[in-house]
């Protein structure tokens, strides 16, 4: 409520400025014109403009009061050197010239006067001054500039008191803005985090989506159906929030030590693979129960190990072993394919560093890679329990 | 468990297609919202988007539409004061029935938008605007007519000054440029008939220039009101809607990012649920081929990016006025650290320093905060607490101008020193945060 009471009194403060300065402007345009006033009560009273405009620009800045004083004495110092200036029968062009200043400029401010009784009070009283010397002046109480004067004092208070309502009714509406956006920008971060935290599910959908950049050349269009389907089902379950069961794979079945919302198993890692040509066994039995993440780095990793087999080992099976004891759990992958020379092919190029080793070091494993020309490849993964 | 039916729909893969725009208004506006989006990190759908399209809009915008009823109240009260001043005259005019017309259609056209504005809401179509102004030419002829042979308009014009207030409440409804136009169109109209009507001399002229003032200033300071209000509920809504990041985790992916993340998901879905039922034959076309490199890439970026970003980033690039003039430099993401006071003060103390956001050299930013490093002198580091070095330049508002909010906001970060240095101000914040925040 600070921040916008702040604003709410700069907003008055600038209404106030452009109410007295126009009225002012417009008021010594008036008296000029009417060529009555003689030279010495003009200069007077042209100078006490000249301070309320003064007055006016420094409730830019200043608050104080003493600028609303000395902006009513200059206000009221040119009314009353304009009057008496002049004889009888000129007063009432004067005091119509007048109109503004006494009905604008001096009523403008009450507008910064909030929560201040003594500068109400004497805004008040320099009001009721003007009105009874454009009374004096014009000699009729019902005469044009009296109403006009009494008409922009109305509306100047009615105004004031209508913003400075406006804008604390705004204030609620806005507040409420503000609970809904909050409560949804926590939904959506939560949403955000389910859905980065999908990193397994992610995988395979990219990958797929990067055989169809290639229009799905290479891969057989009953097996580039399926893979398709089944990563569209996963995706529609991410976006329903579902949690499917996990699914069992030969013997062995990992599930997660945490409920997350997508499980990702070995049989769908099998079955994606099996899709694309690399015929995948397992052995081992038994259960493990991994933390989520570093079920998703031990998958991820096989799923590369098991990727590059299907690229470059130039076979159609692999074997992967999987034992484990209570620290850790191990996953071996073989196969019988051309194998490389260590030191002539770079781990870097096959990505092994990055996608593989990285990984799995993420969460406190390793991985190890065995491999010599024509005798096949195995790698070891490791990661902790 | 069973999976409720998929309701996505059968288009084109990847981004839903919109149609042309059909005018040049449209494309401007569709340009200006995507523009946005960019901008200001917030989803197209989200309440706090719309409600800041909302409060830009011309018309009974956000709380606007008070201010329009006390609007109306005003010209009520200056149209009551015109018709007492004109009954009082009635024996001096010389056609008073001509006016009396004037002020008939005056009052019909009232109540008649009073209506409209019930029934409909408040909003006040362009042509309905156009009929309005026409009706009230209309007031203003026929006041004109009836006033024309007494050759003194600053004494006689009554229902004539009426349609000058009632410009007042639709300053609320239309944009300010139409308004405007109307009252420049209804002074000049004015200068015109006293030119014409009244012999222009001494006596007439200050009269004459008290008239037009009537006319002309208050709908005029009207437009100006209205159009502070604005900025007040923008610059409001914008702070509130920024605050809900003190409440963020100490890292957050951002509501843009998620409903990107979201889309693209949905898009990827959509994709392969084509390729799946073979509504995509196999192989992909050109088209869906390039759709789905596309979405790869993307999503490659959306998984990758995100993380490391703090609620400070978030709130600067969220804010359009933060955004515009506060640059952070916070190269370790110290600022996920803070809790929430100092989060709320952080923010309270550059809403303070930004002011309106203008400096003396442009394109440099009003106020620049920097976090850390830790560990530099004076700035110990436990087992358990650290204390970020927090420093604020700002050229924003002079030190002497910054109230109390500032100062009180600037406490809450922590102990903190200030110093001016060729008329920027420099203050060196201690902010004591937990190591291993929970949020």
């Amino acid at each position: 409520m600070d921040f916008i009471a702040q604003e709410r009194d700069r907003l008055l403060r600038s209404t106030t400025r452009a109410v007295g300065i126009v009225c002012v402007a417009l008021s010594l345009v008036a008296v000029l014109s009417a060529l009555a006033v003689p030279l010495g009560p003009l200069l007077g009273a042209v100078a006490c403009m000249l301070v309320m405009v003064g007055g006016f620009l420094a409730t830019a800045w200043s608050t104080s009061t003493w600028w609303t004083v000395l902006t009513l004495a200059a206000g009221v110092g040119a009314l009353a050197l304009l009057f008496l200036g002049v004889d009888e029968g000129t007063r009432p062009v004067v005091a119509s010239a007048a109109v503004p200043l006494a009905s604008g400029a001096l009523s403008a401010p009450l507008m910064t006067q909030r929560g201040r009784p003594v500068g109400i009070g004497l805004t008040i009283a320099a009001g009721v001054g003007a009105v009874v010397a454009v009374v004096w002046a014009t000699g009729n109480v019902l005469s044009g500039p009296v109403t006009g004067v009494l008409l922009g004092w109305g509306l100047v208070a009615v105004s004031t008191v209508w913003i400075s309502r406006s804008i604390p009714r705004v204030a609620r509406r806005i507040y409420s803005i503000g609970t809904a956006h909050r409560a949804e920008r926590q939904a959506s971060e939560t949403e955000a985090q389910r859905r980065q935290g999908a990193r397994l599910l992610h995988d395979t959908v990219l990958a797929t989506l990067t055989l169809l950049a290639h229009s799905g050349v290479g891969v057989s269009e009953q097996a580039m159906r399926e893979q398709a389907a089944e990563d569209a089902r996963l995706l529609r379950h991410l976006r329903l929030g579902a949690t499917p069961q996990p699914q069992q794979s030969g013997d062995y079945s990992l599930t997660r030590e945490e409920e997350s919302p997508l499980g990702q198993t070995l049989e769908s890692v099998k079955q994606r693979f099996g899709r694309m040509g690399l015929e995948v066994s397992w052995h081992g039995t038994g259960q493990v129960l991994l933390p989520s993440n570093v079920l998703d780095a031990f998958l991820l990793a096989l799923g590369e190990c098991l990727e590059n087999v299907r690229r470059h080992a130039g076979v159609g099976e692999a074997h992967v072993t999987i034992v484990h004891d209570n620290e850790t759990v191990r996953a071996m992958v073989t196969d019988s394919g051309v194998g490389f020379d260590l030191d002539a092919v770079s781990a870097e190029r096959l990505g092994f560093k990055e996608s593989v080793v990285n990984r799995l070091r993420e969460v406190g494993g390793d991985a190890k890679l065995f491999s010599a020309p024509g005798s096949g490849t195995t790698v070891v993964l490791e990661a902790p329990r | 468990m069973s999976i409720p039916e998929d309701t996505i729909s059968r288009g084109l893969p990847g981004e839903t297609v919109q149609p042309a725009p059909r005018t040049r208004r449209e494309a401007r506006e569709r340009y200006r919202g995507s523009e946005r989006r960019q901008v200001r990190g917030l989803p197209m759908t989200s309440t706090g988007a719309r409600s800041l399209r909302q409060a830009a809009k011309p018309g009974a915008s956000l709380g606007a539409g008070y201010l329009g009823l006390g609007a109306a109240v005003v010209s009520a009260i200056a149209a009551i004061g015109g018709i007492v001043l004109f009954l009082a005259r009635w024996g001096e005019l010389s056609n008073p029935w001509l006016s009396a017309g004037a002020w008939g259609l005056f009052a019909v056209a009232a109540i008649g938008v009073g209506l409209s504005l019930l029934t409909y809401g408040e909003r006040l179509t362009g042509p309905a605007f156009g009929l309005v102004c026409v009706v009230l030419a209309c007031v203003v002829t026929l006041d004109f007519a009836g006033i024309w042979h007494g050759h003194d308009i600053a004494h006689t014009a009554s229902a004539s000054v009426a349609a000058g207030f009632a410009l007042l409440p639709i300053a609320t409804l239309r944009p300010a440029r139409e308004v405007a136009a109307a009252v420049a169109v209804l002074g000049l109209a004015f200068v015109g008939m006293a030119v014409v009507s009244t012999p222009i001399s001494s006596d007439t002229l200050p009269g004459i220039v008290s008239l037009l003032g009537i006319v002309v200033v208050p709908p005029a300071i009207a437009i100006h009101v209205v159009h502070r209000f604005r900025q007040v509920v923008q610059r409001e809504l914008d702070r509130v809607l920024v605050q809900s990041n003190v409440q963020a985790p100490q890292f957050a992916v951002g509501m843009l990012a998620s409903d990107e993340l979201a889309r693209l998901d949905l898009a990827a879905e959509k994709l392969l649920d084509a390729v799946a039922n073979g509504s995509d034959p196999l192989p992909l076309s050109g088209a869906s081929a390039s759709v789905a490199a596309s979405l790869a890439t993307e999503l490659r970026l959306h998984l990758i990016e995100g993380r490391r970003e703090t609620w400070l980033y978030h709130a600067i690039t969220e804010s359009e006025h933060l955004g515009r003039s506060v640059s952070v430099a916070d190269p370790t993401s110290l600022a996920g650290h803070l809790s929430r006071t100092q989060r709320d003060g952080l923010l309270q103390a550059l809403w303070q320093m930004v002011g309106d956001g203008r400096t003396a050299q442009p394109g440099s930013p009003v106020v620049s905060v920097t976090l850390g490093p830790v560990g530099t002198d004076g700035h110990p580091v436990t087992d358990e607490t650290m204390d970020v070095p927090i420093v604020f330049e700002s050229r924003g508002v002079p030190r002497r101008r910054l109230g109390p909010t500032a100062w009180s906001a600037l406490q809450r970060i922590g102990p903190y020193t200030d110093t001016v240095r060729d008329g920027v101000l420099h203050v060196t914040a201690h902010c004591v945060v937990d190591r291993h925040p929970s949020m």
